[in-house]
């Protein structure tokens, strides 16, 4: 009589998932990846978090840094340096192609008010309405 | 004889799938920013309609350069910032149509002007309507520097 012999376990890692697990993943980035037109590095200032509203996709940047120079973008190419001379032409241009083109304004928390009242009035003349300041979420309350 | 015909079951090749995926991912890791995409609303007076505030009514606020304000005469330091939200609702509960001048000196920090901003629109929220709120051109501004306010 003969003993069978005892059968060896195949040991693997199941792999089947793998690629389930990964597409949620990319699902997951694909969401939430802004390609941000603007990624110039400026200190924000704090804002409570009931009055911070999203910002509409493919709105216009304009960028000030702590030096006052500006950085800016008509929400589809990147950002680049101009003269604020030159935002009154730039804006209008904005205006001309989309009235309703929402503008943002990403300034630095402890930049001097006289570059973005500059900004400001060269906005309002080009016609800007929609406005948003950017901000960041303060700490303390909420 | 019976012949046995093999027969080869189709399949697509999944092997590789794994690693189209994870590409994808490494991709999307590289490229996503988390940026800080939100802020707070204001909409901009039009040109050809000048509705200049009434300057006795409103409710008017000045910041300085040395982090100070001024409300409506008192002056205040910029960590009492929540005051303007006290005061702003009083007002507003008052008189829904209560304009509120937000006059910022040219050398005072955006940050501080960002700060008051932030305390009317606070108010905007919890009554959910929308407050006059008015942030003078230069050339108002100037105006306001001229011949003065209250």
């Amino acid at each position: 009589m003969k003993i069978r012999k005892t059968k060896s376990l195949d040991a693997n890692i199941p792999t089947a998932s793998m690629a389930d697990i990964a597409f949620l993943l990319i699902v997951f980035f694909m969401i939430s990846t802004v390609f941000s037109v603007d990624k110039t590095n400026v200190q924000l200032p704090a804002t409570h978090k009931e009055n911070r509203k999203e910002v509409v996709k493919g709105s216009a940047f304009v960028v000030v840094q702590k030096d006052g120079s500006l950085k800016v973008s008509d929400g589809e190419e990147d950002s680049k340096l101009i003269n604020m001379q030159d935002l009154g032409i730039l804006a209008s241009s904005w205006m001309a192609k989309n009235k309703n083109l929402p503008v943002v304004i990403k300034a630095d928390d402890g930049v001097r008010y006289k570059y973005i009242h500059d900004v400001l009035d060269k906005l309002r003349n080009a016609g800007v309405k929609n406005l948003k300041f950017l901000t960041e979420q303060s700490r303390d309350n909420g | 004889m019976a012949l046995q015909i093999k027969k080869d079951e189709p399949e697509i090749p999944t092997a590789s799938m794994a690693d189209i995926a994870f590409l994808l991912i490494v991709f999307f890791m590289l490229t996503t920013v988390f940026s800080a995409n939100k802020g707070i609303e204001h909409v901009l007076p039009s040109n050809d309609q000048d509705q200049d505030p009434e300057k006795q009514e409103a409710i008017y606020i000045r910041v300085f350069v040395d982090n100070q304000f001024s409300m409506d005469g008192k002056s205040y330091s910029i960590e009492q910032a929540s005051e303007v939200h006290d005061y702003v609702m009083t007002k507003v509960q008052q008189n829904a149509q209560k304009p509120v001048i937000i006059h910022t000196n040219p050398e005072a920090s955006y940050g501080d002007m960002v700060a008051i901003f932030d305390q009317i629109k606070l108010v905007e929220t919890e009554i959910k309507r929308p407050v006059a709120l008015t942030i003078p051109s230069k050339d108002e501004a100037e105006m306001y520097d001229l011949y003065g306010v209250e």
